[in-house]
């Protein structure tokens, strides 16, 4: 095992050296790698397992975590999302259909006409903005609260993030670049938090497996007191790596989503999720 | 061409004058408590060297396991110098793969003379 792992380890080194070339990583070899290099790390941590964060590396804390899930702070935020949603029904069903368990899994996706990801948030305000709506704010509040909605009603149904294009395959290459180059005074990489050294404890805080990172945004914080998206996380992380942030919805940070979310495939939706 | 050369220069410069700078020469009992004391403070601090975040250090409360515990360094360091670089974050001190260990001088995180005292510090683990 320990060879596997270190050759999963060097591999990741001689690729993070090519990598400043665009498109020379197949976005699905990539993923199965990275599927390899957790099995090798932890062999008796199944596959569906890594919805569930840093919790799956301790009984512990995996108990008190669902013991938490089972009465969740983030109920009254869902409730919240669906009145909001209800509100301007007639708006959202135009845009994403009346079958709200069918609207979190596509996204994010590319979007061939535009060139873009589209997250299920920047979608959401695109349909508000288009119908002459305000937009809800980025990052917490409303937003996060309808995303966490959309999220319930599809939980148990797999992520699923398409490349077939070379555009998508661009997109997925510069949120992996973004990812694994190192940025900010401390000189840290989210690879280096989340894929080297997931498992292992900063201070008092166990560091979670990229696979499966988006599973079960939006995510309700004990530490925010309330409900947060996937794009108010990086900007945390961008922070603690004493880096300069990127924008909620940056084309940045779609890309990033749109990697992790790719490298998550198989992976059950679970959101919203719990947090410490 | 002459660019890329005078770079390399320059970087070279400012690591060697770094290094120069700040010799580690005198050992922690010629310094006094004092160092050592200041020394562990910083090592201590969150905003500071947060050494506490990846290594066990002495009698640090909640250390992270990222980094390897920071014991025997006397034995493991003899030469004094060596481990001022690794914290440093010279070019041959940063010789591991993916390594989580932040260039402190190199980046400007920490000064020299803070540094220095942190050296003191854990010369004494
Ligand atoms: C210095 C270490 C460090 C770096 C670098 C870092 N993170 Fe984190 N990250 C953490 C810690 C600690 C947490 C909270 C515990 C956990 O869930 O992993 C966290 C949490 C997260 C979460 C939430 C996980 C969950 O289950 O809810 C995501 C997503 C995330 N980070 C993504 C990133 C991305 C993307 C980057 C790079 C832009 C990054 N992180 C860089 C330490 C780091
Ligand atoms: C973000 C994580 C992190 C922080 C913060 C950190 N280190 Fe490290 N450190 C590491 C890792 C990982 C290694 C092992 C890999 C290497 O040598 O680069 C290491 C290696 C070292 C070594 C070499 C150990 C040996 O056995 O040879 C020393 C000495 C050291 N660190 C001291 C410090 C000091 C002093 C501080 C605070 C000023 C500090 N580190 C802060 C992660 C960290």
């Amino acid at each position: 095992m320990k060879k596997t792992l270190l050759i999963a380890l060097t591999l990741g080194v001689s690729v993070a050296a090519t990598s400043t070339m665009a498109n020379t990583v197949d976005p699905e070899t990539d993923r199965q790698q990275l599927v390899d290099y957790f099995k090798a790390k932890s062999p008796n941590i199944e596959f569906q397992e890594y919805a569930n964060g840093a919790y799956i590396y301790s009984a512990d804390k995996y108990a008190q975590w669902e013991a938490a899930e089972e009465f969740p702070p983030y109920l009254d935020a869902i409730d919240a999302g669906e009145a909001a949603w209800n509100k301007d029904q007639a708006v959202f069903e135009k845009c994403f259909g009346s079958d709200v368990s069918k609207i979190r899994p596509q996204y994010p996706y590319f979007d061939e006409s535009t060139q873009q990801v589209v997250t299920l948030e920047g979608a959401i305000n695109k349909c508000r903005t288009d119908a002459g709506l305000k937009p809800y704010k980025w990052k917490k509040g409303t937003l996060a609260q309808v995303s966490a909605f959309l999220a319930y009603n599809s939980r148990g149904q797999k992520i699923d993030v398409k490349i077939d294009s070379e555009g998508a395959k661009q997109a997925f290459n510069e949120g992996r670049e973004l990812y694994i180059t190192p940025r900010g005074q401390l000189n840290l990489s989210c690879a280096k938090c989340h894929t080297y050294n997931s498992g292992r404890m900063a201070r008092a805080n166990t560091l979670s497996p990229n696979l499966g990172h988006t599973s079960h945004f939006p995510v309700f914080r004990a530490k925010w007191q309330n409900l947060g998206t996937l794009h108010r996380r990086y900007g945390g992380c961008h922070k603690n790596m004493r880096a300069t942030p990127f924008k909620a919805q940056s084309k940045e940070y779609r890309n990033l989503e749109f990697f992790q979310a790719y490298m998550s495939n198989g992976i059950e939706i679970n959101g919203p999720g719990y947090r410490e | 061409m002459f660019s890329s050369n005078m770079k390399k220069l320059l970087t070279a410069l400012a690591i060697s004058s770094a290094v120069l700078v700040s010799p580690v020469t005198s050992n922690a009992a010629d310094k006094g408590a004092s160092s050592v004391e200041e020394g562990k403070k910083l090592a201590f601090s969150r905003s500071k060297g947060n050494c506490l975040a990846c290594h066990m250090a002495g009698d640090g409360a909640m250390p992270g396991n990222i980094g390897p515990a920071l014991i025997a360094m006397k034995l493991r360091y003899p030469d004094k110098q060596k481990l001022f670089d690794k914290i440093w974050g010279t070019p041959e001190a940063q010789n591991v793969p993916n390594s989580m260990m932040p260039p402190f001088g190199q980046n400007g995180i920490l000064t020299d003379a803070e540094i220095s005292k942190i050296v003191d510090y854990i010369y004494t683990l």
